[in-house]
């Protein structure tokens, strides 16, 4: 994966904001080369690498805002691109909401990159791919899963004067790992590929697809829980969508109207969002150019405020904190995608010998919001549901079907592990990019509304 | 771009050792406008254009997509598969194998009446901004109406000697109002799968202004109205909501890579197998279900997928067995099902192709809608899925209504609010004792899987369809 540089993206967009047929313009290129190995059965049976650049322009004339995207982006693709934008412009009305484009700002250095995981080929993938199958092999098991790089390079200019760019390098390997009669699942996220543990990631779900046998199935109540990294991941995704956007504020779909300043749960509940982290993923700037600033979501269960873009902020006389997202995800109105919960120093054993009787969560699958109102989530949970009583793992569970408010569930929290950085089932997917610094919890309480056959 | 040199690439690959080897070059182009409280939000346009090769060495695929169509850009593609197969064999020997398919020239395109993309501008503005002005009601919050139109052109050239032209043209509009008021949970009412696979006369073939208005009223109607009741209760499910069922509890698990585990850490997997097909009762007598990539106006339509087999009609479950898969050719030789039946798709030219759902619909019965609720004493009528969660074997799932409506006596009464049930497949399916016979097509703009992700759109149709004492949970 050759890194394009801020030369080779910057230089063209600035050569079409000069003469371009609008009052305003932004011009938002995103480069992804995205490398990406799956295994099943012990065998790669995908192994697939595209290279592709977008950019988006909006072209405002009067107020009213023209949008176009094209990867055509030699010199006459973008002039072509711009002129598209602004006579897309000038078919609309003036939009009053619109905050104009960002100005000159100076931007944090990109902390997520990392040379040496740009230049990895398709043979050290898997590589990284046989040591897991090689013991999932020697258990007699199968193991399936992904080995992904990603390069990602994003530059926005605007005719106001911003100018940003920022490469960032994505590394990612899992394993589902199956026995006869269970499973296991472990995975491993960062900017860096060399920081990968494969031979961790195997050995973390062997272990749990050797305990998952002889399941039995969790009778539907509240139950005290362990929600491992992952697990808690998937619940922060639904404050991100739901809960901490600037627009859902506003239109009165979030529990935080209303009530910023109030305590909406447990004491022990921090939520930021800090793309400057130097632990997060992240490009230290948004689609619009302006800068990310770390943003207090909630403080000790009190809420705080939204993250912004241009919108939602002029919207609600705030400032952008630099929160826009690609359009074609996300609406408008701020997505706080570099989530940073607050942890603590339990172990894992710490954790499950907290629990008299109740249940541990390994992570969710395809999961969806019944009442955004009140942040509640439900989901079933897969690849490692196990009973805990008196301090101790004692049986596997069929996977069981969590139904609950986010802010119930976070107002139980009686102990904290150690942060770790992860991705939600969607986000790891592709149908998101929330990433998360999380840490895995322990609950008082956790509403279980059904089970999986066994 | 379908000009790009596709059968030299192709002879390149054979040349190089390749026992197959295909190349697809595929343009996209996006309109979509979208109005909101009265104001244009915004009108985008977006078009791309690349091209994927995919080849078949050392008994492994490998694949690599360039935007970039010089001859030395495609030449680097090409090397970049054939790295990627090398690296795919040296972990483990998998010898893929693809079930047989003759060779196919042709072309095909959607028949279109009105090129939604040369409709003027002012008049796809006007309609939404009435259609907008129709769905707002008193404590509208939010109301939103838009419109999108896609074109794609793609050429397929195989080592076996296919070569194929399509274009494609999908048509969509949606409508979404979100009403708020003091004292009472937000309610959302929206439906964005009127989609298509047609000129701009899809739209105009239905009264969007009408549907409006019945949005408004379902959402100032539902935002006081009481609670249900958590109990067994007999149901008429309308399409659009069956539509939805039947493409997350019937499409994904008959998908034919979630048994071999393609999918199994992602989209997960499945609970019919091999040895339940002719076996496995999946549903009571009144459920068939079909995929049909040959429908008109379905998403799923097509006259080739991306292996290049020909589209084609498959029942997947016959009077409620389970009878059939959805299949490329590599995941058809693997279950050793004989023909593959056209469903390998790729989002894009970036896209490896997957095994994805066609046009998969609930066959109609011979019942009235008034039939089916004049034989309900007391129950709902539920309109519209709202959230929806399935288990990784597409067994255990819940779903929640936009809209219920009190039956009383076979007549359909006042809303009542917080509506949803979970179920097992089977168990769901074979409380359903009668299907109406007012059919009609549904179009899904994004269904998900892959890695890196796809969205593919896919078409669904269903009718009016009554299960008896479906057990119910509120969301207070």
């Amino acid at each position: 994966m050759t890194v394009r540089g801020p030369d080779a993206l910057l230089a063209p967009l600035r050569a079409v904001l000069e003469g371009a047929p609008a009052d305003e313009v932004e011009l938002w290129a995103h480069r992804r080369v995205a490398a990406v190995t799956r295994y099943t059965r012990n065998a790669v049976h995908q192994n697939a690498r595209s290279d592709e650049t977008h950019v988006t322009a909006r072209a405002v004339v009067g107020r009213a805002v023209g949008v176009a995207t094209t990867n055509a982006t030699d010199g006459a693709g973008l002039r072509a691109l711009v002129a598209d934008a602004a006579a897309l412009a000038r078919l609309q009305p003036p939009n009053e909401e619109w905050p104009g484009v960002a100005g000159p700002a100076t931007y944090a250095a990109a902390h997520a990159f990392d040379e040496a995981t740009a230049s990895l080929d398709a043979a050290q993938q898997a590589r990284a791919i046989a040591r897991i199958t090689a013991r999932a092999e020697a258990r007699g098991m199968r193991a399936a899963g992904t080995h992904h790089l990603e390069l990602r390079e994003d530059a926005v200019v605007t005719s106001r004067g911003a100018e940003a760019y920022a490469p960032l390098t994505l590394a990612y390997v899992r394993a589902l790992v199956q026995s006869e009669t269970g499973a296991g699942y472990a995975d491993d996220l960062g900017a860096r590929a060399g920081a990968l543990d494969p031979d961790g990631v195997a050995s973390r779900a062997i272990a749990k697809a050797e305990l998952d046998r002889d399941r039995r199935q969790l009778e539907p109540g509240d139950h005290e829980a362990v929600f491992e990294e992952l697990a808690v991941a998937e619940i922060l995704r639904v404050l991100s969508l739901h809960g901490v956007g600037g627009q859902a504020v506003r239109e009165g779909r979030s529990f935080m109207t209303g009530r910023i300043g109030e305590r909406v749960t447990g004491r022990l509940f921090t939520l930021h969002d800090d793309a400057l982290d130097a632990r997060q993923l992240a490009i230290p700037f948004d689609v619009e150019g302006t800068p990310k600033r770390r943003v207090a979501l909630l403080e000790d269960g009190i809420a705080r405020g939204p993250v912004h873009d241009r919108t939602s902020a002029k919207a609600m006389g705030a400032s952008s904190s630099g929160h826009a997202a690609d359009r074609d995800r996300y609406p408008v109105g701020g997505l706080a995608a570099n989530l940073v919960m607050r942890g603590g120093d339990a172990s894992d054993e710490d954790l499950v010998r907290a629990v008299r009787r109740g249940v541990l969560i390994t992570r969710f699958h395809y999961t969806n919001v019944p009442d955004p109102k009140s942040a509640t989530m439900t989901g079933t949970s897969r690849d490692g549901t196990f009973l805990i009583e008196d301090g101790r793992i004692v049986a596997a569970l069929a996977n069981v079907r969590f139904t609950m408010s986010a802010l119930d569930l976070f107002a139980g929290i009686e102990l904290l592990g150690r942060q770790r950085l992860v991705r939600d089932w969607w986000s790891t997917n592709g149908m998101g990019e929330i990433v998360c610094l999380a840490p895995p919890m322990k609950v008082a309480r956790a509403t279980i509304t059904g089970s999986s056959p066994l | 771009m379908p000009d790009a040199p596709l059968v030299s690439l192709v002879d390149i690959a054979r040349s190089r050792g390749a026992s197959y080897a295909d190349a697809r070059a595929v343009e996209r182009e996006q309109e979509s406008v979208n109005v909101k409280d009265g104001n244009v939000e915004s009108i985008d346009r977006s078009a791309d254009r690349g091209v994927g090769v995919r080849v078949i060495h050392k008994g492994a695929w490998g694949f690599a997509a360039t935007d970039r169509t010089d001859e030395a850009s495609l030449r680097g593609a090409l090397d970049d598969a054939f790295a990627r197969a090398a690296a795919a064999a040296s972990v483990a020997a998998r010898d893929v194998r693809l079930a047989p398919v003759a060779a196919q020239r042709g072309e095909y395109r959607t028949r279109v009446e009105r090129d939604p993309f040369a409709v003027p501008m002012s008049e796809r503005i006007d309609l939404l901004r009435a259609a907008a002005e129709a769905l707002r009601g008193e404590n509208a919050r939010t109301w939103r109406a838009g419109a999108s139109a896609y074109r794609t052109r793609k050429r397929l050239v195989t080592s076996e000697g296919t070569d194929v032209s399509q274009e494609i043209v999908d048509t969509a509009a949606g409508l979404s109002v979100l009403a708020v008021k003091a004292g009472a949970k937000p309610v959302l009412r929206a439906d964005m799968r009127r989609a298509r696979q047609a000129g701009w006369e899809f739209v105009e073939s239905y009264d969007l202004l009408a549907v409006a208005r019945r949005y408004r009223e379902d959402a100032e109607g539902t935002l006081d109205a009481p609670y249900g009741e958590a109990r067994p209760t007999d149901v008429v499910l309308d399409q659009s909501f069956l539509a939805l069922l039947v493409h997350e509890s019937c499409g994904h698990p008959t998908e034919a890579d979630r048994v071999l585990e393609h999918e199994v850490a992602f989209a997960g997997t499945t609970f019919m197998w091999p040895r339940d097909r002719g076996s496995l009762r999946y549903g009571s007598e009144h459920v068939s279900i079909t995929a049909d990539a040959t429908l008109d106006g379905g998403l799923g339509t097509f006259g080739w997928d991306d292996d290049g087999v020909p589209a084609m009609r498959t029942p997947l479950i016959a009077r409620g067995t389970f009878v059939g898969y959805l299949t490329s050719r590599e995941t058809a030789a693997a279950l050793g099902i004989p023909v593959a039946i056209g469903s390998a798709r790729a989002e894009g030219w970036q896209h490896f192709p997957i095994v994805r759902m066609v046009n998969v619909s609930l066959d109609p019965g011979d019942a009235t809608f008034e039939e089916l609720v004049s034989g309900i004493d007391d129950g709902l009528l539920l309109e519209s899925p709202g959230s929806y969660s399935l288990d990784e074997k597409r067994q255990n799932f819940h779903f929640t209504a936009q809209v219920a409506r009190r039956v009383r006596r076979g007549r359909v009464e006042e809303r009542v609010r917080g509506v949803g049930f979970q179920s097992l497949t089977p168990d769901f399916w074979g409380r359903c004792d009668r299907v109406a016979d007012d059919w009609e097509l549904h179009g899904f703009l994004s269904c998900a899987k892959g890695e890196p992700l796809q969205l593919m759109r896919v078409g669904h149709g269903a009718a009016h369809a009554r299960f008896r004492a479906l057990p119910l949970e509120i969301q207070a």
